[in-house]
């Protein structure tokens, strides 16, 4: 035996020993953790309230579906807006979910190198880009190339915002799957974009999906792009060479007039906005649970809950 | 660096020395016995019994030793010969047994013509020697030299039977028949030994007719 | 247990009619420069079971994974020497590793079944991506493999059940079929059941025995009793060299090389 049973008996002795006092700073600081998790929630949970408290009086099927009617009355609605958010995040979906993805997968399988780290710096700084400075750039490239302002320009701003957001996560839900996944499919033969494509990349679905909709709520509530690209309208959809309103621009629009009904229609527009979100949230999350051959109840997993 | 099975190995080594040791003084007392007229049978006896009681506890070890650790290559062939060597040993101590019994129950035989006993006792006597310093030394001369010995033992104790039908002294021949009798399977055994021996060291069951 | 009475031992088979299925010929590999794989040759007879033994480190799994071209995907690892697989050599210009990787199946240490997959999915995996579709060989297929796995009486009810939500022993013997669906001819296994528990562990073995009637088997182990029961012949490494390659009853109970001996007693390692 290397310490006698004396040496133990005085090591034992050197430790704390004030065990309620230690049971007392635990407590306390579970106490701020929660205290910080609550102060985080409160302001969330109080613009939830505020929205709706403000927002659900101005819903009605008119409010809907109806263009804006004159400023200053209460007349009219929000129709085009609705329609425009839901085709550009639409068509900046389609731009910027392929390319991200790709990029992602890129980054993760293949960029264990030089240009792999060039490529993902760039992505992290270009995450971080002003979003007005993305709509800047996208005037000055598609808006004065084409001659006007355009749902092209819209969902080409947006999806420069997406793609950065949408290539991170996908590389880091990649980088979860384990080595052994890879190794297992190449060891049956199979090439190895099939390998990441149909194996790797369906193990890594629940983390990719979040930052896919985490990318289609942020550019759902983008506003400074649209200015500069779609610029807004009163009407409904025009073509896609044609200006387009869209739920962000017509709340800030709404609520820069002076008439309280203006104000409630920009409350109103901002309860649809959030309600869009969760919407879609819920729906891809569900049709994903599913599909998916985790038998649990449905509600705990699109929460995202996993398997135990 | 000690594993687990070196303490187990050493204690079965310690044990077979010992009943080495045992059957070399049991077999010289049983000799002596026969050769001197002492009557030394119940010592004889007891040592016997210490050599079986010993034969019991090598066994249980062994296969102690094969449960808990599996032995592979060396110790394998140690273990596994061990069992035949205890065996062999034994039943050294059981002849020994034999030979001091004939002393008690013939009486004293010092008058009988032990010419031919003298000669074969000294043989088997060095082949149990050897036994005891092959299984401690492992070195394969020695099992030439057990295979000599034994084939001389055989020879010996062929020719000298014929020649005790035909004398005229019953008990001198009776006695003498038995003794030799007794060391021809001694010696028998102490080849058998070597060839447990053999296997530790070469890994073959045979003795090679050439060396 | 009872198909443990009807498992053939090794020494009852037809010994060396056996022609070999695969040499490795002067085999180094190099991690990024450094040595790890000595110029080894090896031959391994059609229908037997070799096994690898050495202790960690010594380049046994390496040495496992250039059998079939594993180390392609691995950065800063360099293979030389040749590898035949019924004469033809895996590492020639002209050869397709993807093919060839068709024939050398691979069972990893800890069972990785894919996780978003069920059993039948898992098992057929290798099948389906390799662009077989008609469902009824691919049910016919999977049968077989299950079976061979000894895993088909367990799970023929419920073939949909995901692969993750079984047992680590059974986990890994729907690995073992997934590798044999795509009918190789020869197989690679890296401890294979070192992750397991005891019984799933003698299922495995079984396995192994059973299946080395048609298929030749290589395994790294760790396991020295695994090794007696289960192979035909064992390669002891040691530092990325062959030190002795022999049948295994001789280098268990007779070793020619001192070093062997002192390993497989347990003197080191």
């Amino acid at each position: 035996m290397m310490s006698s049973i004396q040496k133990r008996a005085e090591y034992r002795s050197l430790f704390k020993h004030n065990v309620r006092g230690r049971l007392i700073v635990d407590k306390i600081a579970m106490g701020i953790v929660l205290a910080c998790v609550v102060i985080a929630i409160i302001p969330l949970g109080s613009i939830l309230v505020e929205v709706f408290k403000n927002g659900l009086a101005a819903l009605s099927i008119e409010f809907l579906t109806q263009v804006p009617g004159a400023i200053g009355t209460g007349q009219g609605g929000i129709g085009p807006a609705i329609q425009g958010t839901l085709i550009i995040i639409g068509m900046s979906s389609l731009i910027g979910i392929p390319i991200g993805v790709m990029s992602g997968i890129f980054l993760s399988e293949f960029g264990d190198n030089r240009l792999g780290r060039t490529v993902r710096f760039f992505n992290d700084v270009f995450m971080e880009f002003p979003s007005i400075v993305l709509g800047i750039f996208a005037f000055l490239t598609i808006v004065l190339l084409l001659g006007h302002f355009s749902l092209w320009a819209g969902a080409f701003a947006l999806s420069l915002i997406m793609f950065p957001i949408v290539a991170r996560t996908t590389e880091e839900s990649l980088k979860l799957v384990p080595l052994t996944y890879r190794e297992a499919g190449l060891a049956l033969g199979l090439r190895q974009w099939v390998v990441t494509f149909r194996i790797v990349l369906s193990a890594a679905k629940n983390g990719m999906i979040t930052g896919i909709l985490l990318a289609v709520a942020r550019i759902s509530g983008e506003t400074a792009p649209l200015i500069m690209t779609v610029l807004g309208s009163s009407q409904f959809f025009a073509g896609f060479d044609s200006p387009m309103d869209a739920l962000p621009l017509r709340v800030w629009r709404l609520s820069l007039l002076p008439y309280d009904s203006a104000q409630l229609q920009g409350w109103g527009a901002a309860c649809v906005l959030i309600m869009i979100i969760l919407a879609i949230n819920i729906g891809v999350r569900y049709y994903f649970a599913t599909k998916s051959s985790f038998r649990g109840k449905l509600l705990y997993r699109i929460m995202g809950g996993k398997k135990q | 660096m000690t594993r687990l099975i070196d303490p187990s190995i050493k204690k079965l080594s310690g044990m077979m020395s010992e009943m080495g040791e045992l059957a070399t003084q049991s077999i010289m007392l049983a000799i002596d016995s026969y050769l001197y007229g002492k009557n030394t049978a119940n010592q004889v006896h007891q040592i016997s019994n210490e050599i079986s009681k010993r034969y019991f506890e090598v066994a249980d070890l062994t296969f102690d030793i094969f449960l808990k650790y599996q032995p592979v290559a060396d110790d394998f062939r140690l273990i596994r010969s061990s069992i035949e060597i205890s065996y062999g040993f034994s039943r050294f101590g059981r002849y020994a047994y034999d030979i001091a019994s004939v002393r008690e129950v013939f009486g004293d035989i010092t008058e009988c013509d032990k010419s031919w006993l003298i000669e074969v006792s000294d043989k088997v006597k060095t082949m149990i020697k050897d036994s005891v310093l092959y299984f401690a030394e492992l070195d394969i001369r020695k099992s030439v030299a057990m295979q000599e010995n034994e084939e001389f033992v055989d020879k010996l104790y062929k020719q000298r039977l014929p020649m005790l039908i035909n004398s005229k002294d019953t008990k001198c021949a009776l006695a003498e028949a038995l003794v030799l009798r007794y060391l021809e399977r001694i010696a028998d055994h102490a080849l058998f030994m070597s060839d447990a021996i053999n296997y530790i060291v070469t890994g073959k069951h045979k003795l090679p007719k050439q060396l | 247990m009872t198909a443990v009475m009807n498992v053939q031992n090794a020494e009852e088979r037809p010994a060396d009619e056996r022609k070999y299925k695969m040499i490795a010929e002067n085999v180094s590999v190099y991690y990024g420069g450094i040595h790890t794989v000595k110029n080894i040759t090896m031959k391994f007879k059609e229908k037997s079971v070799t096994s690898l033994i050495g202790p960690s480190g010594c380049g046994k799994t390496t040495f496992l994974r250039c059998l079939n071209r594993m180390h392609d995907m691995t950065k800063n690892a360099r293979v030389e020497g040749k590898i035949l697989l019924d004469g033809e050599d895996l590492y020639s210009k002209d050869v397709d590793p993807i093919y060839h990787r068709r024939k050398v199946g691979m069972v990893f240490q800890k069972p990785n079944p894919f996780p978003t997959m069920s059993i039948y999915d898992n098992v057929a995996a290798g099948l389906r991506l390799n662009g077989v579709r008609d469902k009824k060989i691919l049910d016919e297929i999977v049968e077989d493999s299950l079976k061979m796995a000894y895993l088909w009486d367990e799970v023929k009810g419920d073939l949909k059940k995901p692969a993750m939500e079984l047992s680590g022993g059974q986990q890994q013997r729907v690995c073992i079929a997934r590798a044999l669906a795509i009918q190789p001819e020869v197989l690679l296994m890296d401890e294979p059941a070192s992750a397991l528990d005891p019984i799933a562990t003698q299922k495995i073995e079984e396995t192994i025995l059973e299946l080395a009637k048609e298929f030749t088997i290589i395994i790294v182990t760790h396991n020295m009793q695994q090794a007696v029961r289960v192979s035909d012949y064992t390669a002891f490494m040691y530092l990325g060299n062959l030190v002795e390659f022999n049948e295994t009853k001789k280098i268990f109970t007779q070793p020619q090389n001192e070093l062997t001996a002192k390993y497989v007693q347990g003197q080191f390692g």
